[in-house]
């Protein structure tokens, strides 16, 4: 049983309720549809170099929606990976061309994982959690940002340890990541401004 | 003349463990060669369809520890078909029903089933290390057959492996009588383990030196295993995630505070940032930390984390650290000999977490780095030439810029230059990947100055023929080379055909490269395998067009020709 919890990261005079997952996000897609079209037609022999349309393969979208174990989305990347014998171009990479970046499958699989936005693990296998609740992960969205990450609630102990995890994860690059406020949307619907009511 | 007893010649080859000196050694004379292989027991062979088992135990019949590589390194990265080749069993069933007594098997992207594994382990009594590097095909069913059967395993050492695990009590496996555990490594499976049975192995392995637990095994049965062992120099944890204010938390404290010969630390697969701190006691005495997989500890708290590791020889990190985190790393990790800092986020939103200013930082504070995996958003020419000088001795050095046909941002330039810098500095490289925008310009400087040069990798680089021409020409210690998406073909093929006997293997994909040359090629050289990977059945329809480009080409010396296992989508020509 997974609680429903959005969190929001605006700026101050911005604190808007639908964060749009801009169409950065579909752009590969339907870029690829095309891809795709002249890939199964004639190759180009006239070409020097694979271009990058070309060595483009489909991606296997890991979804941002979410209201499921945790793991279940991994399973999925995993199946995919492990995939047929006979492979085709789509089979066991997942972002782009086949064979780059050269990091091996388990490295890939987490930084997938990363992009998804655990920031813990599952808690299902009977281990010991903190405090001794259920894991509880909620989605967070940050203003102009086209993916979203996931973190786990539970492996913070107050509003200032799961502040600082999201300027890390956020912030790469950012000058003033910390002036961006944090709020949340409670099971009414309500947006509301993280640190006013006690973290319990 | 002068004569030495043979007994004598061999006590001298006792010294001798390397097995190129070996190699070397076997070559002087008939005798020596002779007395060299009866004495041998330690075999390398680093391509596993180079000889056949049979040739092997003929040659070395006191053979004791075998070592064997199966796929090529790009297999790593999805472009070799699982069911290429690869497989062990042929070389267990050899050794086996030829009285082989081996002790120690490694084994390196090869294919390893249960019923291999289940026939090691009833083979070899003296059985005691098997050490398995990014291998497949096994499930947990066949370690439990290890653990069961090998009466005096020292050694399980399993590193990044794709098991399929079964969820079953492999580990339960282990006999009581079993106490001769040093080193048990099971962090990359992906499902439970029996934690009291694990916990009561760990009681009786009284000679445990190194343990790298998986995701499955909580902070709580961490700390019981601790407290038992801390005579531990080798630890990756599992999951590291607990309440602070809780009693485990600080049993777990005290556990680690009596480590005090903890040098090696890994895992973090599972973490709470707030337990970090527990491990600060024997940060001083690390000299390898390895949080390549710790993607739960971020930027902040890893440069808290490594400020405490002055000792550090050896660091494995994700690029989460940043640039800064880096400047920590040079100012605090003076005995700093090998880097890697891997990518966190491959679909990062453009954000560079480490760049060339990071690079150039190390290079500036760790004199001693030799050997260095970057993965980077950017790169320039000045920051590689800057890298070149500060630190000459460079053994390896691997650069991975994710965008791989990017230029210098700053000059808009290709890579040539600086890439350049690094061979001309480092006259002892042995190891060089490339990326980013490159002409054939770093081919004529890889040709010229790399002369140590013995593995390259290749990617999107070069503009004609003449830049792998440059390599094979120049590069005489040359023995991997493998280019991906590159511009070369028939010509650069085919101009010095004998020079890939002196090396071990040639990959090549979505190159310019023929049907045609690459026929050509295998009938000139018959005691090479030219291998064509043929997915999707491009060629199968016009087999006789030799105009036809090959997606991938594998070829590698062999002293026993083709091979017979190939699958159907592997044409050896």
């Amino acid at each position: 049983m997974t609680m429903e919890l959005q969190l929001g990261l605006a700026l101050p005079n911005n604190i808007t309720e639908g964060f749009d997952l801009n169409s950065r996000g579909s752009e590969p897609l339907s870029h690829v549809g095309s891809c795709l079209a002249s890939e199964s037609g004639i190759r180009e022999y006239n070409s020097k170099k694979r271009s990058f349309d070309e060595a483009f393969v489909p991606q296997t979208l890991a979804l941002l929606v979410w209201n499921k174990q945790p793991n279940e989305e991994d399973e999925g990347h995993s199946e995919l990976d492990k995939n047929s014998s006979t492979i085709s171009k789509s089979d066991g990479d997942d972002d782009g061309i086949v064979g780059w970046p050269p990091i091996k499958t388990p490295r890939r699989k987490l930084c997938h994982q990363n992009c998804g936005g655990f920031s813990g693990g599952n808690f299902d296998d009977g281990g010991p959690r903190p405090r001794g609740s259920k894991s509880t992960y909620v989605k967070v969205k940050m203003e102009g940002v086209a993916i979203a990450r996931k973190v786990d609630v539970n492996l913070h102990h107050s509003y200032q340890s799961l502040r600082d995890t999201l300027d890390d994860m956020f912030g790469r690059g950012l000058k003033n990541v910390k002036a961006y406020k944090l709020t949340y949307q409670d099971g009414e619907g309500d947006w509301l401004l993280a640190g006013d009511v006690p973290w319990r | 003349m002068n004569y030495f007893p043979e007994e004598v010649l061999e006590h001298v080859f006792d010294f001798l463990k390397s097995h190129r000196d070996r190699n070397a050694v076997s070559l002087v004379c008939k005798s020596w060669y002779r007395v060299e292989r009866f004495s041998r027991e330690r075999v390398f062979i680093g391509n596993c369809y180079a000889i056949n088992p049979d040739r092997l135990i003929e040659r070395f019949p006191r053979l004791r520890s075998l070592t064997l590589k199966g796929k090529p390194h790009f297999a790593d990265f999805n472009l070799v078909p699982h069911d290429w080749g690869g497989f062990v069993y042929p070389w267990i069933d050899a050794m086996a029903k030829r009285g082989v007594n081996l002790e120690e098997l490694r084994l390196k992207r090869m294919v390893v089933s249960d019923e291999g594994l289940e026939l090691l382990s009833r083979s070899f009594v003296n059985f005691k290390s098997l050490i398995l590097v990014s291998c497949e095909g096994f499930t947990t069913d066949g370690l439990a057959a290890i653990a069961s059967n090998c009466r005096f395993l020292r050694e399980l050492d399993l590193q990044e492996n794709e098991v399929e695990d079964h969820r079953g009590q492999w580990l339960s496996c282990f006999p009581d009588s079993c106490t001769s555990l040093v080193s048990l490594n099971f962090a990359c499976l992906k499902g439970e383990v029996n934690l009291a049975a694990l916990e009561r192995l760990m009681a009786r392995s009284c000679n445990l030196r190194s343990l790298k637990l998986n995701h499955a095994v909580p902070l709580d049965t961490l700390q019981k295993i601790l407290a038992q062992a801390p005579q531990l120099v080798d630890l990756g944890t599992g999951s590291f995630v607990s309440d602070p204010d809780s009693e485990t938390f600080r049993r777990l404290r005290t556990a680690i505070q009596k480590c005090a010969s903890i040098k090696s630390l890994s895992g973090f697969l599972e973490v709470a940032p707030c337990c970090l701190p527990a491990i600060y006691p024997i940060c001083l005495n690390l000299t390898t930390l390895n949080l390549s997989y710790a993607q739960g500890i971020h930027g902040s708290e890893l440069i808290k984390l490594i400020r405490h590791c002055g000792k550090l020889q050896r660091l494995w990190i994700l690029d989460c650290i940043g640039d800064k985190g880096l400047g920590v790393v040079a100012s605090t990790c003076k005995e700093l000999q090998e880097l890697r800092v891997f990518p966190s986020d491959l679909h990062g939103d453009g954000h560079a977490a480490v760049t060339e200013e990071g690079l150039v930082a190390i290079s500036a504070g760790c004199p001693k780095l030799h050997s260095l995996l970057y993965f980077c958003q950017q790169m320039t020419n000045a920051a590689l030439i800057t890298v070149a000088k500060n630190c000459p001795n460079f053994t390896r050095f691997r650069l991975c810029i994710i965008n791989p046909t990017i230029p210098d941002p700053v000059t808009m330039q290709p890579l040539d230059e600086g890439f350049g810098a690094i061979v001309q500095s480092c006259k002892g490289l042995r190891r060089l990947s490339l990326s980013g925008l490159l002409t054939d310009q770093v081919f004529l400087y890889i040709g010229m100055y790399a002369e140590q040069l013995e593995m390259l990798s290749v990617a999107f680089a070069g503009d004609s023929d003449k830049g792998m021409l440059c390599v094979l020409n120049g590069c005489k210690k040359l023995k991997k080379l493998e280019i991906m998406d590159s511009p070369f073909g028939n010509l650069a093929l085919l101009t010095d055909v004998g020079k890939y006997e002196t090396m071990r293997s040639l990959w090549m994909s979505s190159c310019e490269v023929t049907l045609g040359g690459c026929k050509t090629l295998a009938k000139k050289m018959p005691r090479l395998n030219v291998e064509i990977i043929n997915e999707g059945d491009q060629m199968e329809a016009t087999p006789d067009d030799d105009r036809q480009k090959v997606e991938k080409m594998y070829l590698y010396r062999s002293l026993v020709g083709a091979r017979r296992d190939a699958p159907d989508f592997v044409w050896t020509l």
